[in-house]
């Protein structure tokens, strides 16, 4: 599903990523790791075309990042849902209408779209919450809204970028179960985060990035 | 309408949300298109006036001294063959004193020291009514002029001329001004939409990310350019029919004349402005919008 080969990354002229080379494969859940600056977050942009790699060769979905058009990258981003680390809430809509945006951008009818929102609510227990702008929100609820927004539109893949960076244990542990669900219902899940006890004992693959490359690859 | 419903959603809060830039900018559009109209009209009715003017337009071909009576039978016949012209009148010195001495009734004292006509024989001429432009008349008069026997050919040149100039000064003007303004309208379309896109930037950017299309994020944007252009152009056409009603009503009544130098709108025209309007606003925020990249 995600295809790293010999993936660099430069910001300028530093280097972020070097040589990466890892894969996903369809229906998997699997962590990414490493410290603070390892480039974690850059990994993922590159994988929804936020970044385009300076060298190397990224396949992700059947499609090669390093020869999309432009015209093509929302309909890969479509495939894609991303729970953003810096949240990218709109603060001048309700909660219901920032996970409601997922949908409109696919043209979906009003009353289907009504649907799956109050759906995807429920599952992350914001129901009552729904009619609220997001800046009266707690951090952990602010989060789930966005992991809301990501799947509802049921991608392909899910990217979760620190998903559980503002929450306590319990919550967070409720947040990993919401993952292993929709992956449980085919979705790819990779999550980035620098909480060893997120992955520990889960059994799934997980890949420590340090000194700009994938230093190790172990089970959780 | 799927497409357009989130668009149109958007259009409407942004519409009210920022409802007093909306309204300058649809103000704005409304005038600088009432001044185009305006000043098109001026230089429409202008030509017509001109036009009226010419129908009822005579000439008079002043003869030389020394003309010969083959001299004279030949002109005659040169402007009778003139299709513009319908009518060659003769007048003889005889006749011209005549006249000269009915018009100025008892004061014919003046004329008593004469021992000679001083008047010249002349034809005058009837043009042919139609359509005939001022350019016309310009040239068939210099053209008779350097016909042989001919002292001089008068026909309120002054007059015509230049009415003539401001004819086409006017419509010049329309040009320039037309021009003037459309640009205007893009550039204040230009910079409303250019504002509400940067207040949106993070939205937009958010929308990008999700997985909108360009066409997506543009639609909203080139909606509330329609719907601000043709506000502005439906405001300005009410306000010239209501300008152009109270004008002809009102102030004929005072001053009949000026009927003279009016001609009805055509109904066409109060279409046409909301259209223009529309057009310009429209390529205002294409430009404004510009291309969105991933
Ligand atoms: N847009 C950018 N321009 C220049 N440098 C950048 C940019 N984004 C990130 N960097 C740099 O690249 C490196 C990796 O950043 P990245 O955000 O990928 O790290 P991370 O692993 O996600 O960190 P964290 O755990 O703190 O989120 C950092 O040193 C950062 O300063
Ligand atoms: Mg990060």
């Amino acid at each position: 599903m995600i295809e790293f080969s010999n993936v660099t990354k430069y910001y300028d002229k530093d280097v972020v990523l070097k040589d990466v080379t890892f894969s996903i494969e369809k229906g998997e859940l699997a962590y990414i790791t490493g410290p603070s600056g390892a480039g974690k977050t850059t990994l993922l942009k590159l994988i929804y075309c936020a970044e385009v790699p300076d060298k190397g060769q990224l396949v992700v979905a059947g499609s090669d990042v390093n020869k999309i058009k432009q015209k093509e990258i929302p309909y890969l981003r479509r495939k894609v849902g991303i729970v953003f680390q810096d949240f990218r809430l709109l603060f001048n809509k309700t909660v219901y209408e920032n996970v409601a945006l997922a949908l409109r951008i696919h043209y979906m009818p009003s009353k289907e779209i009504k649907d799956d929102v109050t759906a995807v609510l429920k599952e992350v227990q914001l129901s009552h919450k729904a009619n609220i702008y997001p800046q009266h929100l707690s951090g952990g609820e602010q989060q789930r809204v966005v992991i809301a927004r990501a799947m509802v539109s049921k991608p392909t893949v899910l990217l979760a970028d620190e998903p559980t960076g503002n929450l306590d244990a319990d919550t967070s542990k409720t947040i990993i179960n919401l993952f292993r669900e929709i992956n449980a219902r085919g979705t790819t899940v990779l999550i980035a985060t620098h909480n060893h006890d997120l992955f520990h004992g889960t059994g799934r693959r997980v890949f420590f990035l340090k000194d700009n490359q994938i230093e190790k690859e172990t089970i959780g | 309408m799927k497409v357009f419903n989130y668009s149109f959603q958007t259009v409407f809060k942004s519409l009210w949300l920022e409802k007093w830039i909306n309204l300058l900018t649809i103000l704005s559009i409304s005038i600088g298109l009432s001044l185009v109209t305006t000043f098109i009209m001026m230089s429409l009715n202008m030509e017509s006036v001109l036009q009226r003017w010419a129908k009822n337009f005579g000439m008079v071909v002043y003869l030389t001294e020394t003309i010969s009576q083959e001299e004279e039978d030949s002109l005659k016949n040169q402007l009778a063959e003139d299709i513009d012209i319908i009518e060659v009148k003769y007048i003889s010195k005889d006749t011209a004193l005549e006249e000269l001495r009915k018009t100025l009734g008892a004061n014919t004292l003046i004329f008593e020291g004469l021992n000679e006509n001083p008047l010249p024989s002349s034809f005058e001429l009837k043009l042919k009514s139609d359509l005939l432009s001022p350019e016309i008349i310009i040239n068939k008069a210099a053209k008779i002029e350097k016909m042989s026997g001919v002292e001089e050919v008068q026909y309120g040149e002054k007059w015509l001329s230049s009415l003539y100039t401001i004819s086409k000064t006017m419509k010049t003007g329309s040009i320039v001004i037309g021009g003037a303004v459309f640009i205007a309208i893009t550039f204040i379309t230009y910079s409303t939409i250019k504002i509400f896109f940067y207040r949106r930037k993070e939205e937009i950017e958010t929308l990008k990310l999700l997985g909108a299309t360009r066409s997506f994020i543009r639609m909203p944007f080139l909606l509330e350019g329609l719907i601000i252009g043709l506000l502005g152009g439906i405001i300005s056409s009410l306000a010239i029919f209501s300008i152009y009603s109270f004008t002809s009503l009102k102030v004929i009544e005072f001053l009949p004349s000026v009927k003279l130098f009016m001609t009805s709108i055509p109904f066409e025209i109060y279409i046409a402005v909301p259209l223009a309007g529309t057009l310009v606003s429209v390529i205002g925020s294409i430009i404004a919008v510009g291309k969105i990249r991933y």
